[in-house]
């Protein structure tokens, strides 16, 4: 098995956000991908970025973050300015917990907020849309609009409801996060039908679905190596960076019954040991809630 | 490279007398070729065979147990890269480390710690490993002393942690009848640390740079009649830990050097960040793992790491279908259907038995998939329900004829009442409130 080759990349360059030079408004763009093999061995060039998840309406958002950010939950701009300046997040995502209301229909304040947030923060962003195909296709027009130019990270493109993030990244120059359930030929599919609706490949991201640490977490991990393994073994399909976004992790049992002093040493170290662990098996953006866990990946990462 | 069956039966006697406890010797052979079996269970082949089949069909990474008695641990054993490609076997053995410097509160309360750690998981009882004692003192006496306070062995498995073979003879003389594992047999002192682990029995660790030194101390020590070695590549990083553990497992695996086919050593404590060396060594290779005191939180999330990634991939930890009943359901109690994905089984009985609802519970087999998983893949059918009930004779333990099903299985509601005649109820999707909608939408 020859898993590095000198001359070819195993897994495409994405770049993600835009500078002013670039087109866009940021202080930074990031590459990702570029690995030439296995994660973690030697001359894996590829960068890893920490995102921290914030979103528009914290109703449904664990109230261990809630408590820890405070006022922050009620403002997305100072949630994120906070994450990238004071919690140290490389970069954020926004996530649009406002349409998962029934009747959602406020598309107004999507491109506002999308705004906002764009205006408060330097580095590239990415956006959790809506996952009702109802409401897709306006949500990512807006959002999408709103930032032109800016190599957004759009999500979540599935099999059943890719047309409209296909659609908004194609129109307004942003990238897809391509979601799959834990299986690798289902994430190639989705790479494909990408492909034949003409978003490019260097625009697309892998997220092959993170089940949380203790449900489901150690068939993401298999997922991601076997991605990872394709990809070197010269597949196309699956040559792009993948995301992690264990999402409901900080749902689980362990962490919502821990004694309260506890909650957040707990959210901590599940997240930190979910997040890490999708880093080693492949992962070039992970995505987490909990500030604390940002401080604790980036020290990891940079040492 | 590892030896096919029909190559490895050509070696064999072939008179198919079955004192190895095989019916033939191809039998034999295939058990050999997925080092399953041991050489030395055949009583008749000659010496060069028998040398020749031991070296490619032993399993690539040796099995090396430490500690003796009820919480010895066994690692090594493992036949893969990658999870995926069939299975780890050995969970790394987690031990806790305590210095010689230490007072004997401060060493009993890591000891204790130890001992009492378990975190009880889908019918699992995860726990720490051992303790590993430092010698930081550069007294040989008082490391024996710390020694016997971590309990000698007798009760957990101990790592001793030195460079003075003087210090090793004290510690030996109260741990060595328990299997304690030696750290560490470097270029300079291999010799006389040789001596010591094979006068005892002892596991022995080897620590150098590179995987070529390694090899060549470990060639050695297993002439020098030490069979039971671990590797400790002394990385100076994680990522360098990740790198020389890949290298090495690789070459194990693939026969390349067979000096290098032993379990791994990772001071976790050593690299700075100890969770996430922790979960570095669980997920690249380490067959036992050294840390200092972790917290309550980390040790959690540590051991279900752990246990996620050392779970068979074609066998979801899984409990017997059939119909349980929870808290002494009499005939008017509720009967709700669920998945035999043991995850599944364990969450909501843990909900039920908090809220002391008696109520029967029905397990149908989805062969270990979660309700979620299974109703998308087509795992839970209407004809797989009324089977169930058929079978297990539920409509013989109550009076009424309600089914309550998952939230996730709610598409399957209306196939469901056709295939059994039972009424059926949709319960909510998550477990957790399941005790209020019983409560309050239960009335037979
Ligand atoms: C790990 C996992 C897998 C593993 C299987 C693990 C296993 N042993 O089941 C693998 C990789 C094999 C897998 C495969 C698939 N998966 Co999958 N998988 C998951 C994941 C990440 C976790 C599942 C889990 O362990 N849940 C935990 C257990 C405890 O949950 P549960 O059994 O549902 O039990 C809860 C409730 O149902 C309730 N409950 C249980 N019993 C009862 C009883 C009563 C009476 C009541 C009231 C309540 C109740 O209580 C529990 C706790 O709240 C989920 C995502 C998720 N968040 O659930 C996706 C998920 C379930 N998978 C999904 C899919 C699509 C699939 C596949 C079809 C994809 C494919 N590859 O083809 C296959 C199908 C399998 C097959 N081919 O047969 C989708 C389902 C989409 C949908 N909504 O229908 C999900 C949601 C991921 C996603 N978002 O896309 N999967
Ligand atoms: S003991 Fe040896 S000779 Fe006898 S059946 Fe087994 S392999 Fe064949």
């Amino acid at each position: 098995m020859s898993e590095n080759s000198p001359d070819k990349l195993a897994i495409r360059e994405v770049r993600l956000g835009a500078t002013r030079a670039e087109g866009g408004t940021r202080e930074v763009s990031y590459v990702i991908g570029g690995d030439r093999g296995l994660p973690f061995c030697g001359n894996d060039a590829g960068r890893r970025l920490v995102a921290l998840e914030i979103c528009d309406d914290p109703a449904i958002w664990p109230p261990v973050v809630r408590n820890y950010v405070g006022d922050l939950v009620n403002n997305p701009e100072d949630w994120a300015q906070a994450a990238e300046r004071r919690y140290g997040a490389d970069l954020v995502r926004l996530n649009f917990t406002s349409t998962k209301k029934r009747g959602f229909n406020a598309f107004a304040d999507i491109a506002s907020t999308t705004e906002r947030v764009l205006e408060a923060t330097t580095r590239p962003l990415i956006i959790e849309g809506s996952n009702d195909p109802q409401v897709d296709s306006e949500v990512f027009r807006r959002c999408g609009e709103a930032g032109e130019g800016e190599r957004l990270l759009l999500g979540t493109a599935e099999a059943d409801r890719y047309r409209s993030v296909a659609a908004a990244a194609l129109a307004y120059g942003h990238l897809v996060i391509a979601q799959s359930p834990i299986d690798v030929n289902l994430a190639k599919q989705l790479n494909i039908l990408l492909r034949e609706t003409g978003v490019p490949e260097d625009r697309i991201v892998i997220d092959p679905y993170t089940g949380a640490l203790g449900y489901g977490f150690e068939y993401s991990y298999s997922v991601m190596e076997r991605i990872r393994l394709a990809a070197i073994a010269g597949d196309d399909d699956l040559a792009m960076p993948m995301i992690s976004a264990p999402t409901d992790t900080l749902s689980i049992r362990e962490v919502r019954e821990a004694a309260p002093e506890e909650q957040d040493a707990m959210a901590v170290a599940w997240e930190f040991y979910t997040a890490y662990s999708a880093f080693v098996a492949g992962a070039s953006v992970v995505c987490v809630r909990h500030p604390l866990t940002v401080e604790r990946l980036k020290k990891v990462l940079e040492a | 490279m590892a030896m096919k069956a029909l190559d490895i039966y050509k070696h064999l006697p072939k008179t198919n007398c079955k004192k190895c406890g095989y019916p033939t010797c191809l039998a034999f052979a295939m058990k050999l070729a997925t080092g399953k079996a041991d050489v030395e269970a055949c009583p008749d082949l000659d010496p060069g065979a028998k040398a020749l089949l031991g070296g490619v069909t032993r399993p690539p990474v040796r099995a090396v147990t430490i500690g003796a008695g009820e919480r010895s641990v066994t690692i090594g054993e493992e036949f893969v890269l990658f999870r995926h490609e069939k299975t780890f076997y050995h969970p790394p053995g987690i031990m806790v480390e305590v210095s010689d410097t230490w007072t004997e509160v401060e060493v009993r309360s890591v000891v204790d710690e130890v001992r009492e750690t378990v975190v009880h998981r889908v019918g699992q009882d995860l726990v720490l490993n051992g303790v590993a004692v430092r010698n930081e003192s550069g007294s040989a006496d008082r490391f024996a002393e710390t020694v016997r306070l971590a309990g000698g062995g007798s009760s957990l498995p101990l790592v001793l942690i030195s460079d003075d073979p003087t210090a090793f003879e004290a510690a030996l003389a109260i741990a060595g009848q328990y299997r304690p594992l030696i750290h560490a047999a470097t270029a300079d002192n291999w010799e006389p640390l040789a001596a010591l682990a094979k006068q005892y029995g002892s596991p022995l660790v080897v620590r150098a740079g590179t995987p070529a030194d390694l090899a060549a101390i470990t060639a050695k020590c297993a002439e020098a009649g030490v069979a039971d070695l671990l590797i400790d590549p002394a990385p100076g990083s994680l990522q360098g830990y990740i790198t020389v553990a890949t290298e090495i497992r690789r070459s194990a695996i693939e026969r390349t050097e067979p000096a290098l086919g032993y379990p791994i050593y990772l001071d976790a404590g050593a690299l700075g960040e100890t969770d996430a060396a922790v979960a570095t060594g669980i997920l690249k290779y380490a067959g036992i793992i050294v840390t200092p005191r972790f917290s309550r939180a980390s040790r959690e999330a540590a051991l279900t790491l752990r246990q996620n990634i050392y779970t068979d991939p074609q066998h979801p930890i899984q409990v017997t279908p059939g119909v349980y009943p929870i808290n002494n359901p009499e005939r008017d109690a509720p009967v709700l259907l669920t998945v035999n994905f043991s995850l599944t089984y364990f969450t909501i009985v843990g909900y039920l038995e908090a809220s002391r609802m008696p109520c029967h519970l029905l397990i149908v087999d989805t062969e270990g998939l979660s309700v979620l998983t299974s109703v998308a893949g087509g795992k839970l059918t209407e004809t797989m329900v009324a089977d169930a009930l058929k079978k297990f004779g539920v409509a013989d333990l109550v009076d009424h004829r309600i089914l309550i099903i998952p939230g996730y299985a709610a598409p399957l509601s209306g196939k469901i009442e056709d295939a059994t005649g039972w009424k059926v109820m949709v319960g909510p999707r998550d477990a957790a409130d399941l005790p209020e909608y019983l409560e309050k939408e239960w009335k037979t």
